[in-house]
């Protein structure tokens, strides 16, 4: 409504988001949160044993540790920012608003993060000239674990805002934003599994670089094992909390059938993942500790491919979670608030939309129309013929009879009673009508969307360019082509 | 000129307006200072390199180079999200419109950062193995430069797309924003700024104890490769000020004022005793290199804040009257939100008071998107349903416990565990009424 439409038809503005912020967590647990404090501790038993396979071993690990993540990792996160704000600007720019203070302390967290893990790698070799020095070193390394925790502590309370405003409805301020009540089982599972996934990944690398080291091998597999078994407990134990919370406090959500059954599926599928996937690594590391140094590398590299796809569907979950909001029961994921609901399902969003040159829809334009309709209310998730496409959508609910607009109005009007993920429809009754004859369009000829980025924005006419309403139409009476 | 006027975002800035512009001018320098040094020492890196095919010393003094390089880096992007997210904060409509309109270009920064700092890495970590390739050596370090050089370029364009929203409705993606007036001259005189700090970092950086101990140069060597730096800090300041009067008379008026103009010339003027000491550095070789410096550096740390300065004062000058024309469309706009609303809810009420049959509420919460009155939308109509179910709501029920599929072409419905059999009934009852 206020921002030009990016857009990407093929993989879908969703994916590109989801993609990037995918990599980034991924990274983050496994290189970050949960290696750092491996890396730590095997300084600590090499500085305690006098033994500096060890130290090297860590300098190794925490040298693909700093590649990774002052990289791909540092970067990816960067690129959510990017992401978030050409795909969903308006939500973006609102979650800005309420969490500024919140984002800055994270800077602050990362700058601290960052000047850290600089210093603690590109000093290691200098630590290594005095017990003094070496100690001061280790400490450092202590700090850092703990300051890259604490930068997931800050954003979980974001994402879980997302989800669930808690009080904030009432009382719009940050802290009522941050203690969410889905917010302390959401952190214990994400610590535990980030833990386990770094243990798992540092592991893997070990496993590498001691391949001509057997006794060394066996050595720090046995500690290191013990560590991550450890916090697999811990994290049967999260996994355990979180399922008994959050379900319950959004299966209350959920009114209709078809998407409870829905949640629930995948729900259960996270379940399963969860039971079998933790048994599996549970195994392995136990293995580990049985007989240190005999695990074959292909299953602690099967073990983080598990613990992957665990995190990878937990996001998936949160994701559909909050669902059709983008922030909860405030604004609806095609960007628009619910409280300008009322007013454009009266005058039309054309009517109040910036960056469009249609305004009445006539015979003539309606396809076109429809189209700005479109790329307006459903582009944020749907594309014409890519990831998530609507042409595909449509094949699959009415198949290759031809469609008919009077049908395909009707059940978006009522959508989002069955869907419950769908946001109703913004716009008034000729707009639907207008999208439904361009959706029945997309049947012969779907041709993509290109963004803003490409064909630009149109001359600001009337509407666009008035600098308050009083020189619109007046806006008090109900607009042409209202029902 | 007329312009588009978007709303904003309708909640409450998260601190007083001018604390969040003075932390952006603050943040922002910083920011830039390691951006400078990034390049610039990627640059003098890649030239070190050239001329150490040649003169070994310089070989080993691009070896070093390159270790700041990949620190001041990650300085640099560590930096920059604090201006990025004081830039979302108090000009959404703008930034978020700007990036938008070269989204793609925009959105490639992840990427082509990425592989910079990874080609970066390979750089300095795989010196000593491709040392002896000079096509890999001095390749990698040339495709790092030209991203380095390129990244700016995409900021620059964005940056100053957002300060003309009359311009947005031109702009057809990056290079038509890129060659909007202004872009390419204060793109010269960044990449210049880059080169003058950088060279004056090294200035101060091989003069260091630390420094010479690691390369080992005689003291001889050290001068010369000192005075190398120097000559560049000379000829970039000579270079800026051209530049920046280029920047000057191309900026487009939208933003200009005395008090701009008048903190240009000032922040331009503090580069001139800076210049006649750094000339008597150069020209006379009795004289040390550290002579006067940190006099030179404090003129051009207060050249940066003063120009830092300027630049927000020409940003709020072109855009004021976008900003006050989109508070008052905002304001405007919400009230209207509330009046609506106000409406919506009187009539919620009134069809609430009304009596609605039993199981009409059930209907529409869980039935009514897919079974429509009269059309198939995507299961059968509810005239279809009362041919099939005429007196038999039992049977309704029933099928809806354990639903099947009946219809090759539509979807199978899904049952509705949550629902008792007295609502079903209810429902039921209702459909075929």
């Amino acid at each position: 409504m206020d921002f030009p439409i990016f857009h990407i038809d093929f993989i879908g503005n969703r994916l590109l988001i989801a993609a990037d912020a995918i990599l980034h967590v991924l990274i983050n647990h496994a290189f970050a949160i949960g290696a750092l404090p491996i890396i730590a501790l095997l300084e600590y038993i090499g500085i305690s044993n006098r033994d500096p396979r060890w130290d090297q071993l860590a300098y190794r690990l925490l040298k693909v540790i700093f590649i990774v993540t002052t990289t791909v990792g540092a970067m990816t996160g960067v690129g959510i920012w990017f992401s978030a704000a050409l795909v969903n600007p308006a939500a973006i720019g609102s979650l800005i608003r309420v969490f500024f203070w919140g984002w800055f302390a994270e800077w602050l967290v990362f700058v601290t993060e960052v000047s850290l893990i600089m210093v603690y790698f590109l000093s290691w070799q200098s630590a290594a000239k005095s017990p003094e020095a070496k100690h001061k070193h280790l400490k450092l390394g202590i700090a850092l674990a703990v300051f890259s925790w604490i930068t997931m502590a800050i954003i979980v309370a974001i994402l879980g805002f997302m989800m669930e405003p808690g009080n904030w409805h009432s009382d719009q301020s940050l802290l009522s934003g941050l203690f969410n009540p889905m917010y302390a089982p959401q952190l214990a599972f994400r610590t535990s599994l980030a833990m386990v996934m770094g243990g798992m990944t540092m592991i893997c690398f070990m496993y590498w670089f001691t391949v001509n080291d057997l006794p060394l091998r066996s050595g720090v597999m046995f500690l290191i094992a013990r560590w991550s078994a450890l916090w697999m407990g811990v994290l049967v134990i999260a996994s355990y909390w979180y399922y008994q919370v959050v379900p319950q406090n959004m299966l209350a959500n959920l009114p209709v059938a078809i998407t409870t059954q829905e949640y629930t599926d995948w729900h259960a599928n996270f379940k399963w993942l969860l039971i079998i996937g933790s048994l599996f690594v549970a195994w392995v590391l136990l293995e580990s500790i049985r007989q240190p140094g005999k695990v074959h590398g292909g299953k602690y590299l099967a073990s983080l491919v598990v613990l992957c796809l665990m995190l990878g569907q937990f996001e998936r979950v949160r994701e559909f979670i909050r669902k059709p909001f983008i922030v909860g029961n405030y604004m609806y994921a095609n960007g628009i608030r619910v409280s300008d609901y009322p007013l454009l399902q009266r005058d039309g969003m054309l009517q109040h939309a910036t960056y469009t040159d249609i305004r009445h829809i006539t015979p003539d334009n309606q396809v076109k129309a429809g189209r700005e309709v479109f790329e307006i209310a459903c582009t944020r998730c749907h594309t014409v013929k890519g990831v998530n496409g609507i042409r595909a959508q449509l094949i699959k609910m009415y198949g290759e009879k031809p469609w008919n607009a009077s049908v395909i109005a009707a059940y978006i009007d009522n959508m989002h009673g069955a869907r419950y993920f769908m946001p109703p429809f913004p716009g008034n009754s000729s707009e639907l009508e207008a999208l439904s004859v361009y959706l029945v369009s997309l049947q012969t000829r779907a041709r993509a969307i290109e963004g803003a980025q490409t064909t630009g924005i149109p001359k600001p006419d009337k509407i666009s360019s008035a600098t308050h309403y009083g020189t619109l139409p007046d806006l008090a009476k109900p607009q042409p082509g209202t029902h | 000129m007329t312009f588009p006027v978007p709303r904003d975002i309708p909640l409450p800035l998260p601190a007083p307006e001018g604390l969040l512009e003075v932390l952006l001018i603050v943040s922002f320098i910083v920011h830039i200072v390691f951006v400078h040094m990034m390049l610039g020492g990627s640059l003098f890196s890649l030239f070190c390199q050239i001329k150490g095919l040649k003169i070994p010393a310089y070989e080993t003094l691009a070896y070093k180079i390159m270790q700041a390089v990949t620190v001041n880096k990650s300085m640099a992007v560590v930096m920059g999200v604090a201006p990025l997210l004081i830039i979302n904060t108090l000009y959404a409509p703008q930034f978020y419109a700007s990036s938008a309109l070269i989204g793609s270009a925009w959105m490639a920064v992840i990427p082509l950062v990425i592989v910079a700092f990874l080609l970066a890495y390979a750089h300095k970590f795989w010196w000593h193995r491709f040392v002896n390739i000079p096509e890999l050596h001095i390749g990698i370090s040339a495709l790092e430069s030209a991203l380095f050089l390129f990244i700016p370029l995409i900021y620059m364009t964005n940056v100053n797309l957002m300060l003309f929203p009359e311009y947005w409705p031109e702009v057809r993606g990056f290079f038509s924003a890129m060659l909007l007036p202004n872009v390419l001259p204060r793109y010269l005189h960044f990449v210049s700024a880059a080169i003058l700090f950088s060279s004056l970092f090294f200035v101060w950086w091989s003069g260091r104890p630390s420094f010479q101990e690691d390369v080992k140069f005689s003291p001889g060597q050290s001068l010369v490769i000192r005075r190398f730096f120097y000559a560049f800090a000379f000829g970039a300041t000579i270079f800026q000020i051209f530049s920046g009067l280029i920047v000057f008379v191309s900026l487009p008026p939208q933003g200009m004022s005395w008090g701009v103009t008048l903190l240009l010339f000032f922040g331009g003027s503090l580069a001139l005793p800076a210049l006649r000491w750094m000339w008597a550095n150069i020209s006379h070789p009795e004289n040390s290199v550290d002579d006067h410096f940190p006099r030179i550096i404090a003129l051009f740390i207060g050249a940066l804040v003063v120009m830092g300065v300027a630049r927000h004062e020409y940003r709020e000058n072109a855009l004021h009257d976008h900003k006050v024309a989109i508070a008052e469309k905002t304001a405007n706009y919400m009230a209207a939100v509330a009046e609506v609303q106000e409406q919506a809810k009187l009539v919620e009420q009134a069809r609430h008071t009304g009596m609605e049959e039993p199981g009409e509420t059930g209907f529409k919460q869980n039935c009514a998107a897919c079974h429509h009155h009269s059309l198939p939308t995507v299961g059968p109509s509810l005239e279809e349903i009362r041919k099939d179910y005429a007196g038999n709501p039992a049977g309704i029920v029933r099928w809806t416990k354990s639903p099947g599929k009946k219809r090759a072409n539509s979807m199978q419905m899904p049952g509705f565990p949550q629902l008792g059999d007295a609502e079903l009934l209810a429902i039921s009852k209702f459909m075929l009424d």
